[in-house]
């Protein structure tokens, strides 16, 4: 990637906090049109990495680029280009919905009609319609989290940083998010962190695992899919050399009765798999790429200090 | 100069959507109009062996000057509650970074901050200095010395806010910040008691206290000493507000 055109590049990023190291010769990169996500268990250095990207907090060492500009030598650009959702969403109790938008696109540069139309957009992105009157402090958790990103999205930066935004939330709420920020994609480049792997393999296109503040893992999803097995599930009570009698299969190995990990052969695709399945007559009934392969990344990084446990 | 006013009014329209600043509004009101009319009452009663006098002290000195005097003493105990959630508040609510994340300079954020919280003190103060403009109705009032006297006391309430900020900025919790302004406006304005008692005039400690600089304002003085020294401390306490910003950008 063209760092000079990606939307985000870390270059050699440290941070020292207290005499202690918690992010060393960090460099990532994401291009418009990306969501990154940011897994690694607590204390793994994941917030203080937002916070350099959003601005809040100074590198000890090498230089954050938004759009190519170093975004702590020229602060001012923080406000057109970077939106920012903390951990706990930075609402004024006292104002409404309508209120705390509008004050935040004119706290962007914007300002008459033209924040109000930003506003407005906003409102209709979060589907936050119905709670535009209402106080910000009467609002459930999960409308909190829409106005959140509602005020990071409202100036439409180039770059939104989500901390944990689906922390806290009820299963419904959280699907409902991970909705929303798969949607800020066509428009954004959407970095977010979290400890969460579902919250990565439903919303986010790359992933970067950190762990004690050091790169562990970056890459694409797609690339791990394709690097990755296929689940099969099927109707008829099938042994492991039905699979491997067919062409594309390298191995098979069963989860449950009726539902099977599948490694395709080189070359092969899980189009040639679906088809040889099919042609067989072994009922196909579903077939998915198998995420495991993110999860066991994760999970073998996570282990080396025992904080599994914190993994969800 | 926009984002320090959008600031101000952002801050100005929280405060007053909260009870407190009305409560606080009311409460001193009466206050002043207690003070005023028990002030006048006495005034009046004497108002006749007055007349007898030579050089006789008028109602702008037993009625309005008075009133001023103990407007700057109830800033003492005010301007703490309206500037403890200046800061303090944000940071406490965890919206602080909303304001950082916008790139907005430390110094804009803490001058917005301020002129809202002056705002209201300023309001608080045009009310205590209305009720004494509103007897030029009926009677002659010495306007050069009652517009010093309020030209010293909004300068106080100007230097305390000041304060009232810096304490805020250095504190995530309200309270402690209200209890640090009403500590160091205490200390500033009795900080040459002892001295005085001593029979000491005219050293660094008399220099450094507020009656030092505010009484030659209520005797209808306006000094330029006097003016620089609320000026001194409002930048002062400013630049260590925007200072503790600073901070608590880079270090987190």
């Amino acid at each position: 990637m063209d760092h000079a055109q990606s939307a985000l590049h870390l270059d050699r990023v440290s941070r020292r906090l207290g005499g202690r190291l918690i992010v060393e010769d960090l460099d990532l990169s994401l291009a418009r049109g990306s969501v990154l996500g940011l897994l690694g268990v607590n204390g793994a250095g994941k917030s203080t990495t937002l916070r350099m990207v959003a601005g809040l907090l100074a590198p000890s060492a090498g230089h954050v680029r938004v759009g190519g500009i170093d975004i702590h030598a020229e602060p001012a650009i923080g406000r057109r280009e970077i939106g920012y959702l903390p951990e706990e969403p930075p609402l004024y109790g006292e104002l409404t919905v309508d209120e705390y938008l509008d004050f935040c696109a004119r706290l962007h540069g914007l300002a008459g009609s033209d924040a109000r139309g930003h506003v407005d957009r906003a409102i209709e992105r979060c589907e936050l319609g119905t709670m535009r009157k209402r106080l910000c402090g009467l609002l459930s958790k999960g409308f909190r989290q829409r106005v959140g990103i509602a005020q990071a999205i409202v100036h439409e930066p180039a770059l939104i940083v989500l901390d944990e935004p689906a922390s806290g939330l009820d299963p419904v709420q959280a699907m409902r998010l991970r909705e929303l920020i798969a949607s800020l994609r066509a428009s954004h480049a959407v970095i977010l962190s979290t400890h969460v792997l579902s919250d990565v393999l439903a919303c986010c296109n790359e992933v970067a695992i950190l762990h004690r503040g050091r790169l562990r893992h970056s890459g694409s999803l797609s690339a791990l899919d394709s690097a990755g097995a296929t689940r099969v599930r099927v109707e008829r009570l099938l042994a492991p050399s039905d699979w491997l009698a067919l062409a594309p299969v390298a191995e098979a190995s069963a989860i449950d009765a009726n539902t099977w990990r599948i490694v395709v052969r080189e070359g092969e695709t899980t189009g040639t798999l679906a088809a040889a399945v099919s042609e067989r007559g072994f009922g196909l009934r579903e077939l998915r790429a198998d995420k495991s392969a993110l999860e066991e990344i994760f999970v073998s990084i996570a282990a080396e200090n025992g904080a599994i446990g914190a993994a969800a | 100069m926009s984002t320090i006013l959008l600031l101000a009014r952002n801050d100005l329209h929280r405060q007053f959507v909260q009870p407190l600043a009305w409560g606080l509004l009311a409460l001193t009101c009466a206050l002043f109009a207690w003070q005023f009319l028990v002030a006048l009452d006495a005034f009046l009663q004497i108002a006749p062996k007055l007349g007898a006098l030579a050089d006789a002290p008028g109602v702008t000195e037993l009625v309005a000057i008075p009133l001023l005097r103990n407007a700057s003493g109830l800033l003492l105990l005010l301007v703490p509650l309206l500037t403890m959630h200046s800061i303090a508040g944000e940071r406490r609510a965890h919206t602080l970074p909303l304001l950082l994340a916008a790139g907005i300079g430390s110094t804009r954020i803490v001058i917005g901050k301020y002129l809202a919280a002056l705002g209201v003190v300023m309001l608080v103060l045009m009310l205590a200095v209305l009720m004494p403009l509103s007897l030029e109705i009926g009677t002659g009032l010495d306007l050069g010395r009652l517009g010093a006297a309020t030209l010293g006391v909004l300068l106080l309430a100007a230097a305390l806010t000041a304060i009232g900020i810096a304490c805020s900025a250095w504190t995530s919790h309200p309270a402690l910040a209200a209890l640090a302004t009403l500590v160091t406006g205490t200390l500033l304005a009795l900080l040459d008691m002892g001295a005085r008692v001593r029979g000491v005039d005219y050293a660094l400690v008399n220099w450094l206290a507020v009656s030092t600089h505010l009484d030659p304002f209520l005797r209808g003085v306006i000094a330029s000493v006097d003016v620089i020294y609320f000026l001194l401390v409002i930048v002062f306490a400013l630049a260590l507000a925007a200072r503790r910003l600073d901070t608590i950008r880079t270090r987190g």
